[in-house]
């Protein structure tokens, strides 16, 4: 039974007046069965622990407290907390026990014969099962940080390369350009020449003289051809540049940081700008379609929809180049958003590989991945889902080995929201 | 620079091949090179490139690596293989994804980097045809 180290820390919360005292020593007793690696700490009123910024950190709260009226008050405060909370009941009912499970508490012990092996042995779970999630969640923020890490080198990689022929393309034109523009210097001098002799009133040879001297410049550096030639060059490098402006215009709104609360985001731009960016790092050969349709404004934490897009875009360009040359042959992404139900929905079809029946049950698990070793973690779907989930909307997954996936997210335009989509374990 | 040990008779310019995806540098290279005294052909793709190569003779193929259908490296190697007199040479935004041995293995020039420095593309490109005509 006794842990070993690390150390844990237990808070256990009672009401403190005498005759509690006598029940929280049985409490107390029973959880210093941990052993000496059990840090034991006791609240005995709400406001001391409500203040407390340090029980966060907790492993466990135990929530032992003869009042009914004043024990929902604790466990209103203790469930927000974090850790996970047991609750001691000495009532016969069950109802009391319901009243704490719907109130948040993760666990329920009545005290009874042998109360003082199951108080600590469920604690001992809970705090496991705690363990265990915040590891994972600081394990997915870490995968998060490098997998992060790993896509903005892609994305640099992607964006370098994008830009690479329009600078070069601009650059060499600029030179050819001011080379014209020295060739035309001296067809602009002849010409100011031949109109001073005309308007000095020379003589027709001296006329003549100066005009030849202009055909001689002008077919000494091919006049025709520049004239025309400058003007395409001048044309064709306003056209690198906006290329260049939009590149440049979509990774600002891609690395715009998000604060802490969710604003109201114009959807379309999002989608918009995050396919833009996953295209720069696809290959040529996969064909995206768009079809916006109209939306209101969405209120959401615009980052983290934007994180969804990039997973499920980068997914359906991979699930193309999976399949190669086979299938129907087509390499197509359609993304479609369109109003639903009060909300926002955005469907995202490819024509790749497809996913098996076997996996689709098993796609957004964490760590649940079908790339080889290293080529992927397996938390981008899980990701997303939570984040879609954190929103109160849905995510769907229709797919077909051989013809494609269909991924459907739903985000409710509305303000109900199952939990708080600003607590997000995810890297800034 | 311009030798005339050519078999035919006649002062013909040398012809360069242009290969890449982008049009917009295929314009910018043949306004680039416009004083030098080349026959500037262009392809926009590996296919078109060896079509073309089926129907004219060509001194010299200048080749993009990233394109659709086959790479720089590929189309140059191919064009090794049916057409050994023409010289090759690769240019590429992307140095790192390109193995040197394969390239000397092929027989193909490079790579040159984009966005290129117009003198060194200029004197790449003379040194590679002046060896071309001098051998026919």
């Amino acid at each position: 039974m006794e842990l070993t180290s690390p150390v844990v820390r237990i808070a256990v919360l009672g009401s403190g007046d005498v005759d509690s005292e006598t029940h929280s020593d049985d409490t107390l007793a029973a959880l210093r069965r941990l052993g000496p690696e059990a840090e034991i700490e006791t609240y005995s009123d709400i406001e001391s622990l409500a203040g407390d910024p340090v029980v966060a950190a907790f492993d466990l709260l135990v929530l032992d407290c003869d009042d009914s009226l004043l024990a929902t008050k604790w466990l209103e405060v203790a469930c927000k907390v974090g850790p996970p909370v047991l609750m001691v009941s000495r009532d016969d009912d069950d109802e009391s026990a319901l009243d704490a499970f719907r109130s948040g508490a993760a666990q329920c012990v009545r005290v009874g014969s042998d109360y003082a092996n199951v108080l600590p042995a469920t604690a001992l779970e809970l705090i496991h099962q705690w363990q265990r999630k915040r590891e994972h969640g600081e394990l997915e923020r870490q995968v998060l940080q490098s997998e992060k890490m790993a896509s903005i080198g892609q994305l640099a990689a992607g964006v370098a390369h994008e830009i690479n022929n329009p600078v070069g393309f601009i650059h060499a034109n600029l030179f050819q350009m001011s080379e014209y523009l020295q060739d035309l210097q001296g067809v602009w001098e002849r010409m100011q020449v031949l109109q001073e002799t005309i308007e000095g009133g020379r003589d027709l040879a001296g006329i003549r003289a100066a005009s030849e001297a202009l055909r001689d410049v002008c077919q000494e550096i091919d006049f025709d051809y520049v004239k025309k030639d400058i003007v395409k060059a001048v044309s064709e490098s306003q056209e690198g540049s906006e290329r260049i402006r939009h590149i440049v215009r979509d990774l600002r709104d891609f690395s715009r940081q998000d604060g802490g609360e969710p604003t109201l985001t114009d959807v379309n731009m999002c989608v918009d700008s995050t396919a833009n960016i996953v295209w720069t790092m696809a290959k040529h050969a996969v064909t995206l379609k768009k079809d916006y349709g109209e939306l209101p404004q969405l209120r959401c934490h615009r980052m983290q929809i934007e994180q969804v897009l990039m997973n499920l875009l980068v997914n359906a360009c991979q699930a193309i180049e999976e399949m190669g040359d086979g299938g129907n042959g087509e390499k197509e992404v359609t993304v479609r958003t369109e109003r639903r139900d009060d909300g926002v929905a955005i469907i995202i079809r490819d024509t790749g590989v497809g996913i098996s029946p076997e996996n689709i049950a098993r796609i957004f698990d964490p760590f649940f991945t079908t790339k080889d070793v290293g080529a992927g973690t397996g938390l981008g779907l899980s990701t997303s889902y939570n984040i879609v989930q954190r929103h109160g909307g849905e995510i769907r997954v229709e797919s077909e080995v051989g013809n494609g996936t269909t991924f459907d997210v739903w985000i409710p335009g509305g303000d109900e929201r199952k939990g708080d989509a600003s607590e997000v374990p995810i890297a800034d | 620079m311009q030798t005339e040990s050519r078999s035919q008779s006649t002062a013909t310019l040398p012809v360069v091949l242009i290969v890449d995806d982008e049009v917009r540098i295929l314009s910018a290279m043949r306004r680039m090179l416009r004083r030098e005294r080349y026959e500037i052909v262009t392809a926009e793709g590996p296919f078109e490139a060896l079509a073309l190569l089926d129907e004219r003779e060509v001194d010299l193929v200048l080749s993009d690596q990233k394109m659709p259908g086959m790479c720089g490296v590929e189309l140059l190697a191919e064009i090794g293989r049916r057409h050994p007199r023409v010289a090759r040479i690769l240019i590429t935004g992307w140095a790192e994804a390109v193995e040197e041995d394969e390239l000397a293995r092929q027989g193909i020039q490079g790579p040159l980097a984009k966005p290129w420095e117009d003198a060194e593309l200029k004197e790449a490109l003379r040194k590679a045809v002046a060896m071309v005509v001098a051998r026919s």
